[in-house]
């Protein structure tokens, strides 16, 4: 990356004054090329005038006396110049009268015309091939014996143009060589300041170390001031850093301080709520075992009223023995660790219903187990929770001459499990929702339906446990459905 | 003047058709001649002004084979500035005023003296009679296949004060430098 930016910006630079000098020199030398064709193409047209003019003068007497042998050979000078295509001499009445003709490698190149036209001009013309014809009347003591026609080729402007296309190649290439060195040591006054501070930023950047500053660079004044302004920006970002750092710092300490007292105060509460079942369940047990004690021994000598008041207290001893042990059980499902296993879960929800069928005989309950799938869970955990929400689909239920409880997996997600059990109970109302899942919440009276009120909470306890989560759908009269969701392990 | 030069182009035009056309007719090789005679003049420079007459004669010594080409051929035309015209004479004393006398064949019998009457006027002398140049003439038509040449004798044209242009020798046949009878 370094690299790459000092390659850059300094080729950069480096092509810049390349194109600059490399532009103004090619401009230069073009226009002083043309300029030079140009006289050196009027040069050649004064010379051929000149040479038209000599080889008239020295023709005169053999046109005048009709002596083409001797013209020709004064024409035949003209072959010591190579770029001289033809030349030929007219008579006066503008008929060809001698001709020179340059021979080349493909023979005689130049085509005459046989006539001209007669005028007192001097003329010159481009021709096609391309060159330049002058055309020269031959004038002698007032009288004009013919005209002289001279034609030459481009030979010596092309080669010329050559020379000078040369010579211009040779000058560029120096030029752009120099340019290019020069360019070299004058980019590092701006290129190397340039990525010294690039390659400062980037160190910043990936470090995140906002306590280093920019040191000086040598480039010049906006470079001072881009250096200031940068190290001012790094002051502002590492005061900011840090201020945001401490509070973040203070915040997590008081996260963790509550946390910690949170957690402390839980589990005083727990050990507080266990030690107190506990130590409830030792008189409670002298309740009850006194109170048959006394149901022997003075029973039978009880008057009716005595005896009711007996069995009543014995009913509640035992309930409250029941809440106690609940309350332990409770307890310990929020202690005990978990021990994940794959479970199928249909054979869970069989074993469940014959348990819960057990307890109540002679109920005509109709079970719609639906195909369910395996999951991971702590099963004894899990069993429990099933049982809990069967139970309580049977006993909601009771009322019904025919209870329908179905049983049953939705969709196919692959994040997470979700079994529900549905009754055509009592229901409830959506209302009191959220006391459904509490401990000793209940909604109905133990007068209708006996239970502690710990069953709900235990389900709840169990599914967080596993990292799931329960909710429930329900209507009164109209019955009620549990969901329970548990994450799906990706092992299985 | 334009009438010459159209003449003598003419016969270069012949020239170069080839030798086909190689019996000319009489009055070419005269009308040819004619302008020859004109042209002469203008190749030749005399070192002394034998007179200071504003035309420029041009003299048929004898009898005269030219006619009227003659004629055409000056006709218009300039030397120096001077008019050209033509002049008839009978006899060398005539001679004064003539640049140029053309000294006809009915003259070789006494050409010695006619040459010599000539000598005082300082004239250009021409003329077709052979061996012309040889006997102290200056220029000899010589024919020479279908064209019309000229041999010159540079000697005699001293003795008369005069002299020919380089031009002139260099399309001549031959250059002679002979004084007869030295």
């Amino acid at each position: 990356m370094p690299l790459r930016a000092r390659r850059s910006i300094g080729r950069k630079l480096t092509v810049m004054n390349m194109l600059v000098s490399g532009a103004a020199l090619l401009l230069a030398c073009a226009s002083f090329i043309a300029y030079d064709l140009i006289s050196f193409r009027s040069l050649i047209v004064n010379n051929l005038t000149i040479r038209s003019s000599v080889i008239g003068a020295n023709s005169v007497s053999a046109l005048t006396f009709d002596d083409p042998a001797a013209a020709e050979t004064t024409l035949s000078t003209l072959q010591a110049d190579p770029n001289l295509v033809s030349a030929a001499l007219y008579g006066a009445d503008g008929r060809l009268f001698a001709a020179y003709r340059r021979a080349s490698g493909l023979g005689v190149e130049a085509r005459l015309p046989e006539t001209i036209a007669v005028d007192d001009e001097t003329r010159q013309s481009w021709s096609n091939d391309p060159g330049i014809i002058v055309m020269r009347p031959i004038l002698f003591q007032g009288t004009r014996p013919g005209t002289v026609r001279l034609r030459s080729d481009l030979g010596a402007l092309r080669d010329r143009l050559m020379r000078f296309v040369l010579i211009v190649v040779i000058v560029l290439a120096g030029s752009l060589v120099a340019a290019f060195l020069i360019s070299r040591v004058a980019q590092r006054s701006i290129a190397a300041p340039m990525v010294e501070l690039a390659k400062f930023s980037e160190q910043v950047a990936r470090d995140r170390d906002y306590s280093v500053r920019a040191p000086a660079v040598d480039g010049g004044p906006e470079f001072e001031m881009f250096t200031s302004a940068f190290n001012d920006m790094l002051t502002e970002i590492e005061y900011r850093d840090v201020s945001l750092r401490a509070s973040r710092d203070e915040l997590e300490e008081r996260v963790q301080q509550r946390t910690a007292e949170l957690t402390s105060v839980n589990q005083e509460l727990e050990a507080f709520s266990y030690s107190v079942s506990h130590d409830l369940r030792a008189p409670l047990r002298h309740v009850s075992g006194f109170v048959s004690l006394l149901n022997a021994h003075a029973g039978p000598s009880l008057d009716a009223q005595s005896q009711r008041y007996l069995t009543t207290i014995a009913q509640a001893s035992a309930r409250m023995g029941q809440l106690i042990d609940d309350l332990l059980a409770f307890s310990r499902m929020s202690r005990s660790t978990l021990t994940k296993q794959s479970i199928d879960l249909g054979v869970l929800v069989r074993e469940a219903q014959a348990e819960v069928m057990g307890h109540t005989p002679g109920r005509d309950i109709e079970w719609k187990i639906h195909p369910l799938p395996e999951i991971a869970a702590d099963r004894p955990m899990l069993r429990l929770a099933v049982v809990n929400l069967l139970s309580n689909a049977v006993k909601y239920s009771s009322t019904r001459s025919h209870a329908c409880i179905e049983i049953g997996a939705i969709g196919d997600d692959r994040l997470e499990t979700v079994m529900f059990v549905a009754d055509n109970g009592v229901g409830f109302d959506m209302q009191y929702l959220h006391k459904l899942f509490g401990v000793f919440q209940r909604l109905h009276r133990v007068e209708e339906f006996d239970g502690t009120g710990i069953g709900l909470a235990n389900v709840r306890r169990i599914i967080q446990r596993h990292g799931g989560r329960v909710w429930a759908e329900g209507e009164v009269d109209k019955g009620a459905t549990f969901y329970f969701a548990l994450p799906r392990e990706r092992t299985l | 003047m334009a009438a010459v030069t159209r003449v003598a182009a003419l016969a270069g035009m012949f020239v170069l058709a080839g030798a086909s056309l190689s019996a000319q007719p009489k009055t070419s090789e005269y009308s040819v001649k004619a302008a020859y005679l004109v042209n002469f003049g203008r190749f030749a420079q005399w070192t002394s002004t034998p007179n200071a007459d504003d035309t420029y004669q041009i003299c048929v010594l004898g009898r005269d084979p030219f006619g009227a080409l003659l004629d055409k051929a000056v006709a218009g035309g300039t030397i120096d500035g001077r008019k050209v015209v033509v002049r008839r004479i009978t006899q060398a004393k005539d001679a004064p005023g003539c640049r140029i006398v053309y000294v006809s064949d009915s003259e070789e019998a006494q050409l010695a003296r006619t040459l010599a009457g000539l000598g005082p006027s300082h004239v250009l002398t021409v003329s077709d009679m052979p061996e012309f140049t040889r006997r102290g003439g200056m220029i000899q038509f010589v024919a020479d296949a279908d064209r019309v040449r000229f041999e010159v004798n540079t000697a005699s044209a001293e003795d008369a004060g005069l002299s020919f242009s380089a031009e002139l020798l260099k399309v001549a046949v031959a250059v002679r430098r002979i004084r007869p009878g030295a």
